[in-house]
């Protein structure tokens, strides 16, 4: 299973928003590329930056430093925040994103989630927010009646080549991730899910570890390794470096 | 001069940042004229198939890089850039290659407990000692994000690697290595592939 740091971008720093909240940020650090290239030498195979003013205003607002990072360092990234039409997908794809991350866009127009797989299968990544299991909208202001894993439902079916599941009552608060939802959204699809939200030990860790035969492949992490409350080289040794998938046997 | 031939689809500059962080320059260039003067090429690639050797005609890039493999010059191929030089793909219908390569390009088969694309870092295995894999260990990790694996018809393997079927994930035959994995996105080992390549004489 892959550990992936998380990288969110507020004004070219390197923050933590908790339960979504701009205005409840930390600063971690003021040189994102740094910090990248430390998650790198830590072990890290694969890096999640998060454009956190692109998602509020609706268009990237830190490519600079994301293009920056994506040239200092030799492992796949994937971006998300304020992707909101194929364009700003040719730019990130060609400066060197191996995935990009479709939030809000996603749930607002199907269409233009199958135009983007059809573009780019495989690098079409789609975020599904979620409280106990039910679809979260506006900026997690809001708690829709649809499940998870119908919308990761049609979600595989447009395309996309994995599914990143947040839990919205565990993101930035580490109570430990929501392992049975996570679990049960996994066995639904055939496209692996990247878990992400509320890891906040190596014990958290532990428990995700057996569901990477479901087809959970990477569980992104913020808060814990910058708090320092997991420790990424204990977690990246633990989950087997590059183990994404095996075999069931 | 290595060019690293742009034919609009994506990633060129993973793979000459790849380059220039272990030393080594290299252009990014569609021109033909460009390209048929370079000392090594490089085609990388992202995206369909039939979109990616669509392009490379539309631009007139198919014959130069045909040509400069002809002559010799050492050429690397990743990802598309691997699959673009066998005869034919049967991805979205059935598309011709470049034809460098005999053989083939086939979807993965639904497998229980795989997903396709096989997407994520994968173990190699050396079926024969390649130049361009001196410095890598057998059983090394490298970054993978395929949906199509080759079927090479003739013996030019050079690793294979195991996802639910054992597929041929690199291959050498004289002056062209390809490969399936992504060095540009393969942490050390991967820029050292790019290093030996760039340092190749």
């Amino acid at each position: 299973m892959e550990i992936i740091p998380a990288i969110d971008l507020k004004g070219g720093k390197c923050v933590r928003l908790e339960q979504g909240d701009m205005k409840r940020d930390t600063v971690f650090s003021s040189d994102p590329v740094s910090m990248a290239k430390k998650w790198e030498s830590l072990g890290a195979t694969r890096l999640h930056l998060v454009d956190l003013d692109g998602a509020f205003k609706g268009k990237p607002q830190n490519q600079d430093i994301i293009e920056d990072i994506i040239d200092a360092i030799s492992i796949p990234v994937q971006i998300g925040g304020g992707i909101r039409d194929i364009e700003t997908i040719d730019e990130y794809i060609a400066i060197g994103a191996d995935r990009v991350i479709l939030g809000t866009i996603a749930q607002k127009s199907p269409k233009f989630v199958i135009k983007a797989c059809d573009i780019y299968h495989e690098r079409i990544v789609v975020g599904i927010d979620a409280k106990d299991g039910k679809v979260a909208i506006k900026g997690w202001a809001e708690v829709t009646s649809k499940s998870a894993m119908e919308l990761a439902a049609e979600y595989e079916d447009y395309g996309v080549a994995a599914i990143i599941y947040t839990d919205i009552s565990r993101d930035g608060m580490m109570q430990g991730p929501n392992i049975e939802t996570t679990r049960e959204l996994a066995l639904s699809v055939d496209i692996p899910i990247i878990a992400s939200g509320g890891v906040s030990s190596i014990d958290d860790i532990k428990a995700l570890l057996p569901l990477v035969n479901d087809g959970v492949e990477g569980v992104i992490t913020g808060k814990a390794i910058y708090s320092g409350s997991l420790d990424l080289k204990e977690a990246v040794e633990l989950a087997g470096k590059y183990r994404t998938h095996y075999s069931a046997d | 001069m290595i060019v690293v031939v742009d034919y609009g689809m994506g990633n060129l500059r993973s793979v000459q940042k790849g380059f220039e962080k272990v030393g080594c320059d290299a252009i990014v260039s569609s021109d033909a004229k460009i390209i048929e003067n370079a000392s090594k090429v490089v085609l990388p690639g992202v995206g369909a198939f039939r979109d990616c050797m669509r392009n490379l005609e539309e631009r007139g890039l198919a014959e130069p890089v045909i040509r400069q493999i002809e002559k010799g010059k050492p050429f690397l191929g990743i990802c598309l850039g691997l699959q673009l030089l066998f005869e034919e793909s049967e991805e979205f219908g059935t598309y011709k290659g470049l034809g460098v390569i005999k053989g083939k390009v086939k979807r993965f088969p639904a497998m229980d407990h795989l997903k396709v694309p096989h997407m994520g870092w994968n173990s190699i295995k050396k079926t024969k000692e390649v130049p361009f894999l001196a410095d890598i260990k057998d059983e090394s990790y490298f970054y993978f994000v395929h949906s199509y694996f080759i079927q090479p018809e003739e013996d030019v393997a050079a690793t294979t690697t195991d996802y639910g079927l054992e597929f041929v994930s690199s291959i050498w035959k004289d002056n062209i290595f390809a490969c399936q994995f992504h060095p540009e996105k393969s942490q050390s080992d991967g820029l050292k592939i790019l290093k030996t390549f760039g340092e190749f004489n």
